[in-house]
């Protein structure tokens, strides 16, 4: 028997991976309703094979009701998910053959060691050699003798990662893998989710820190109470030459002096201190400046969380 | 052969996990039946061919001897029906069986290890029968140890039971556990909820036994007796009559009802909401 589960994952999986055209991750209009309240609505999505995606959203916003669907733990109530081209649901067995899952709450089996754990789960995964799970637990510091229930917070979710990162999966589902890590242990996840993508394979990331997945993303997709809100290319959130201006006039300014101005964008007036967003040439600005005694000017880049704000009420959103 | 041995502990499949989580409550139940049984055996030994005891239960009026399964009391066999067979074993076995089951599949739902458990290549079928088989065999085990107890105690304090008599009651004893235990998994299985499974389980066991004890004394419970499985285990009194196929084959065919209905429910629910 498991020579015969060996040999149907090592078979089946270069068919499939080869199939063309079809996205890693695809969710056509899925929606997931509780009792009680929303999970998400109607979302789509489509995440490219080779891609870092990064699912943005504060809590409760349906990151993890998402990732739930997709490895078929739960069922969505309208819509259609698929991974490699395959049903989530009906191919539910030969798609989590491909996929390592860290959960975002996760809990292990208290009882057993992380050797006697991660033994029980490359078995079930049909084989990657132990030789291969030992160097990732030595990477990761992981000391395997130890019953779980003693261990720390850090040092579970390193068993986490290292029972997802096992044999090394075509697709890396990781639901808020770094939240309540110290940044030592953050930074080792965060080299292991280059290294997975470096590879050529996808990772699909959830978390509340825009600056987290700004970091390490190609995509960031931004999930607000069940909704999809926009998905942005980081390097485009980043490459929009946007500037905040802070404005201090020595007197009154005429209500309203800059807005109006080409380029200028939400402009917030308090006292003698506009504060403006700025998008293209200063020229404009600075003419208009000029004709007012100006105390204190400054100028600089918004952070992402910024950017990805100015996205998202500029109206310069796309599902 | 040659893949096992990369591996240097030996959890491999969710059968054997299973099993390994339980091994020290099944070490417990083991001990406490063994127990049972030894202190059962060394008072037999004062009761055997004492007189007092049976005019004692000859006074007490048919429907009680008949209840709690004392008539005969003095003898080998009616002994150990009263005292073990009638209620304590095949309850202690229905609770452990109770307490396992419905932890199955809810307990993993409610401890939140079933999300790193079915991100592995494993179909949920697969997962609650490999599991439901774990409990099967620990059940016997623990049956297994009161007949091996029962069995090298017997010629010691002459219970004359034999050997196909004392099988038969502890089949049955197990039989009905597992009914009761396979019972909680598939309420676990249907709801996610283990302390649901583990009342309903319990509720069903009791209510087995008072309609299965009950029908001996009232009448009209008589016709209906026949769906407690309970009367099909040991209300047949299988230490007098040996193996009864037919009533084996209610049994066997109620817990495999009850674990289609576990596999069923379980591939169809939201798992850990």
């Amino acid at each position: 028997m498991t020579f015969t589960a060996r040999a149907r994952a090592t078979g089946l999986a270069p068919e499939l991976s080869k199939a063309p055209g079809f996205p890693t991750i695809a969710l056509a209009g899925v929606t997931k309703r509780y009792r009680g309240g929303v999970g998400i609505e109607d979302v789509t999505l489509e995440v490219p094979s080779g891609e870092v995606f990064g699912f943005l959203g504060p809590n409760g916003a349906g990151k993890t009701t998402t990732i739930r669907l997709l490895l078929d733990l739960i069922r969505p109530d309208a819509g259609r998910i698929s991974l490699f081209g395959l049903d989530a649901r009906r191919d539910s067995v030969a798609i989590r053959r491909r996929v390592g899952y860290l959960p975002g709450d996760l809990a292990l089996y208290e009882r057993l060691t992380a050797r006697e754990l991660l033994t029980h789960f490359s078995h079930l995964r049909g084989g990657p050699p132990w030789a291969s799970v030992a160097s990732l637990a030595d990477r990761f510091e992981l000391e395997l003798d130890r019953p779980i229930r003693s261990l720390s917070k850090g040092n579970r979710q390193k068993v986490g990662l290292v029972q997802a990162l096992m044999g090394d999966p075509e697709l890396l589902i990781l639901d808020e893998p770094t939240s309540g890590l110290d940044p030592l242990v953050q930074q080792q996840v965060h080299q292991v989710i280059r290294e997975t993508a470096s590879d050529g394979r996808t990772v699909f990331l959830s978390s509340h820190v825009l600056s987290e997945v700004g970091r390490i993303a190609d995509r960031v997709g931004l999930i607000r109470q069940g909704q999809v809100m926009a998905v942005k290319r980081v390097d485009e959130l980043r490459g929009r030459p946007v500037h905040l201006v802070d404005v201090r006039f020595a007197d009154d300014p005429p209500s309203g002096v800059l807005t109006g101005v080409p380029g200028v964008g939400r402009v917030e007036e308090r006292g003698h201190d506009v504060h403006l967003e700025l998008t293209g040439s200063f020229d404009p600005l600075v003419h208009e400046l000029a004709r007012h005694r100006v105390a204190d000017l400054s100028i600089r880049e918004p952070d992402l969380e910024e950017l990805f704000l100015s996205f998202y009420e500029g109206d310069d959103v796309q599902a | 052969m040659s893949r096992r041995d990369n591996h240097p502990a030996t959890l491999h499949s969710v059968f054997e996990r299973t099993f390994h989580e339980e091994r020290r409550a099944l070490t417990g139940w083991v001990a406490g039946l063994v127990a049972l049984a030894i202190t059962m055996l060394a008072l037999y030994p004062t009761i055997r061919g004492n007189t007092q005891f049976s005019k004692l239960f000859e006074s007490y009026p048919e429907a009680f001897r008949s209840m709690f399964g004392v008539s005969d009391y003095t003898s080998g066999p009616g002994y150990l029906r009263a005292e073990v067979f009638s209620l304590m074993g095949p309850l202690l076995l229905s609770v452990f069986s109770i307490l396992w089951g419905s932890d199955l599949t809810a307990g993993e739902e409610q401890r939140r290890t079933i999300d790193v458990l079915m991100a592995n290549p494993v179909s949920r079928h697969r997962v609650v029968l490999e599991k439901w088989a774990a409990m099967l065999v620990g059940t016997a085990v623990a049956a297994a140890s009161l007949w091996l107890t029962l069995l090298v105690g017997d010629p010691l304090v002459q219970l004359h039971l034999g050997v196909a008599a004392l099988s038969a009651a502890v089949l049955a004893s197990w039989l009905v556990a597992t009914v009761f235990g396979t019972i909680a998994l598939a309420v676990g299985a249907a709801t996610g909820r283990r302390g649901l499974a583990r009342g309903l389980g319990a509720l069903a066991a009791v209510v087995a036994y008072l309609l299965s004890s009950l029908a001996e004394v009232v009448r009209w419970l008589e016709p209906v007796r026949p769906i407690s499985p309970w009367y099909h285990a040991l209300g047949v009194d299988p230490l007098g009559g040996g193996f009864q196929a037919l009533h084996l084959l209610v049994l066997l065919a109620i817990i495999i009802i009850a674990a289609a209905g576990a596999v069923v429910a379980f591939d169809r629910r939201d798992l850990g909401t």
